[in-house]
């Protein structure tokens, strides 16, 4: 250690005369050398303590992250929920086969046309009401821009509905088959349009003729397909041969 | 004192008074020592920045997410929130060994120990009775250490991660001031005739190797576990894509997911940190978009990141071409996510326009309805998944890695991930 000029030769030498102040300079050294080692030491061994404890009071608490879920949005009261849950079984979409008459119709919403109508009214921001001329039942071009605008705001929604109606112009029989091929004239569209698409099961049709739940002249207001066309008419037999199309934002 | 690193540092140089002698102990060493005495503080300095720069990082052991100091202040708040330091610390150069261990070995710490042996060692030439010019050469080459290290890391700051940390940079000033006043020592310090002692800086050497070993070896040993890392948090129920919602986005090797949405700066974040840390190459990722926008996504019901749809649509629309057309946009997103965030709160069109104009493919593709159900259908890939309604999510397989491990811990949770995940072979795309 002579070459190093202290340790054991300092020591050596302070035994011998000066020895007492190189002691007393070694303990003072090793006493910072131990403080300056030591305490950034501890401190990181309290720091990962203290991450560790915080670790596992985190794991133990519940996480709160919202799941991907499909929309529930405030209209779908138990009664709508009924109704879709019954087309959904009872009007082909869970069958296979697809549609629902008026007969059938009465028996899914068991309640007055009236009531059944007030329970989409809360849909007006999400329906839309395709038109068509009378005793028509082909989209016309802005009918066909407008199913398709309706089908790319799906959201989140689990089912589409199709509602199709016809004026009181007619025989009763007459305008069940009128509302029922309007019904089935948006179908075709989508099946044309949008070819591979799964979603296409989650297509109700429901068709009503003339003799259930007619909408009344109010429903003029809502989104509509001729909506461009002011000069075009919309009285209540106007806006009864339609089709009222809607993603429905209720997970049942 | 009979130890290995002998702490009697009151040399026996008076053995060799008289001509020549190496001594110099009296007033011809004082200008010597007040610069020394510098090199304490300046050493303390750089100490507090590395002790409050590790303390960040180890706050973050938890998993959690903490705000971070980020100031030339010591009495400054840490900062909520992006920062620079943040973005520092969570880049892969904040750490060494990452895959080893969770988050790797702070810089900062082995900051602190160098720090601290460099306080203690000048400490105890400054208080012990004379200054020889070998002691401060000494004492110049060890500063010599962090300041070519803070050289390299300023350098990879501002090159490689674009972000510079206010505390790194009391570090990197720390270094400066202690090297000059180490160079004013040693400069100052009469000379002495013998050669020089190499015993006696081995010694000192091997006191610093110590000074980081001691402190490297507990942070390994206390470093907290967590099972859940390994387990993950959660699986995928369906993986099918018949709609071909999923843009392949990188690379051979274990087939992963990602769950991302472009105007996301976590999200821009976890692509760096996946790209820098070379993990990319060993995965086949799909990328999955899931724009937290309440335009398009109906699980917000406040837009986190308004422009996140048209966006996304753009990438779809791309992606039609080719993958590496969406990914393309994505960097263009991510490259200016701050300002396309900031337009798309006044108008979604500037935004739709812009991507348009920057990407002329995508013009009559976004907004149609085709790609609004094809970006409906993305976001409803999630809802049988029952993925979390949050962004980046990364699945390797079918396993998620949890999300409080995607940032300092990925490497390591992801190479643990790796090790037992087989891995499938596919052409690389990016």
């Amino acid at each position: 250690m002579n070459g190093s000029g202290y340790g054991n030769h300092g020591g050596g030498h302070g035994g011998h005369g000066g020895g007492h102040p190189n002691g007393q300079n070694g303990m003072r050294n090793l006493a910072i050398f131990l403080a300056f080692l030591s305490i950034p030491t501890i401190a990181v061994i309290v720091g990962e303590r203290s991450a560790a404890g915080r670790m596992a009071e985190i794991g133990s608490a519940a996480a709160d992250v919202a799941i991907a879920s499909a929309a529930e949005e405030g209209y779908c009261t138990p009664q709508l929920k009924t109704i879709v849950r019954r087309v959904a079984s009872s009007c082909g979409l869970v069958s296979g086969g697809r549609g629902c008459k008026p007969a059938d119709a009465r028996s899914v919403a068991t309640m007055s046309g009236d009531d059944f109508n007030a329970l989409f009214k809360p849909l007006a921001d999400r329906a839309h009401i395709i038109q068509y001329d009378s005793a028509q039942t082909e989209l016309d071009a802005s009918g066909q821009t407008e199913v398709e605008k309706v089908w790319s705001e799906k959201g989140g929604a689990s089912f589409f509905f199709v509602v199709a109606r016809a004026s009181p112009d007619g025989g009763a029989d007459y305008n069940t088959q009128l509302s029922q091929d309007r019904a089935q004239s948006v179908m075709n569209h989508l099946q044309t349009k949008f070819p591979q698409d799964e979603d296409l099961s989650k297509v109700g049709l429901l068709w009503l003729g003339e003799d259930y739940a007619q909408l009344d002249s109010g429903f003029c207001e809502w989104q509509r397909s001729r909506t461009d066309q002011p000069d075009a008419p919309c009285t209540a037999k106007d806006i009864n041969r339609s089709a009222f199309v809607a993603w429905i934002d209720c997970a049942i | 004192m009979g130890t290995p690193l002998s702490f009697s540092d009151e040399r026996t140089d008076r053995m060799y008074e008289g001509p020549g002698s190496r001594r110099s102990a009296g007033s011809g060493d004082f200008p010597g020592r007040i610069a020394l005495i510098i090199a304490v503080v300046a050493a303390l300095a750089g100490l507090g920045f590395a002790a409050t720069s590790t303390s960040d990082f180890i706050t973050h052991l938890d998993r959690d997410v903490h705000s971070v100091h980020c100031s030339l202040n010591p009495m400054a708040q840490a900062e909520v929130g992006d920062s620079g330091c943040k973005t520092v610390m969570m880049s892969v150069w904040s750490s060494v060994l990452r895959t080893s261990l969770w988050g790797g070995i702070p810089i900062a710490l082995l900051a602190v120990a160098t720090f601290a042996f460099l306080a203690m060692k000048a400490l105890q030439l400054v208080l012990q009775r004379s200054l020889s010019k070998d002691d401060a050469l000494f004492v110049v080459v060890a500063w010599a250490l962090p300041s070519l290290m803070s050289l390299v890391f300023a350098v990879i700051a501002i090159n490689e991660i674009g972000a510079v940390c206010s505390v790194c940079v009391g570090i990197y000033l720390s270094s400066a001031i202690g090297l000059i006043a180490a160079i004013v020592a040693w400069v100052q310090t009469p000379a002495g005739l013998n050669p020089l002692p190499w015993s006696r800086f081995a010694t000192w050497f091997g006191e610093g190797v110590l000074f980081v070993g001691i402190m490297v070896g507990f942070y390994v040993l206390f470093a907290p576990q967590a099972p859940k890392s390994f387990e993950g948090c959660g699986t995928l129920t369906n993986r099918d894509d018949p709609a071909k919602i999923l843009i392949p986005m990188t690379t051979s090797g274990t087939q992963a997911l990602v769950v991302l949405d472009p105007l996301c700066p976590s999200c821009r974040a976890f692509d760096r940190r996946l790209r820098s840390s070379d993990l990319d190459k060993r995965l086949a990722i799909d990328l999955l978009l899931f724009p937290l926008d309440s335009t398009c996504n109906w699980m917000v019901k406040q837009s986190m990141h308004p422009g996140a749809c048209a966006v996304s649509e753009a990438m779809l629309c791309a992606a039609d071409k080719s993958a590496d057309d969406a990914l393309d946009v994505l960097d263009y997103a991510f490259e200016h996510q701050e300002r396309l965030l900031v337009d798309a709160k006044e108008s979604d069109a500037s935004v739709r326009a812009e991507l348009e104009k920057k990407f002329p493919a995508v013009k009559g593709c976004m907004g149609s309805t085709k790609i609004k159900n094809k970006l409906n259908k993305s976001l409803r890939w999630a809802v049988p998944n029952g993925l979390s309604v949050l962004t980046p999510q990364l699945f390797i397989g079918d396993t998620r890695v949890c999300d409080e491990d995607t940032d300092l811990g990925l490497e390591y949770t992801v190479t643990k991930f790796l090790d037992k995940a087989p891995s499938e072979p596919r052409r690389r795309r990016r």
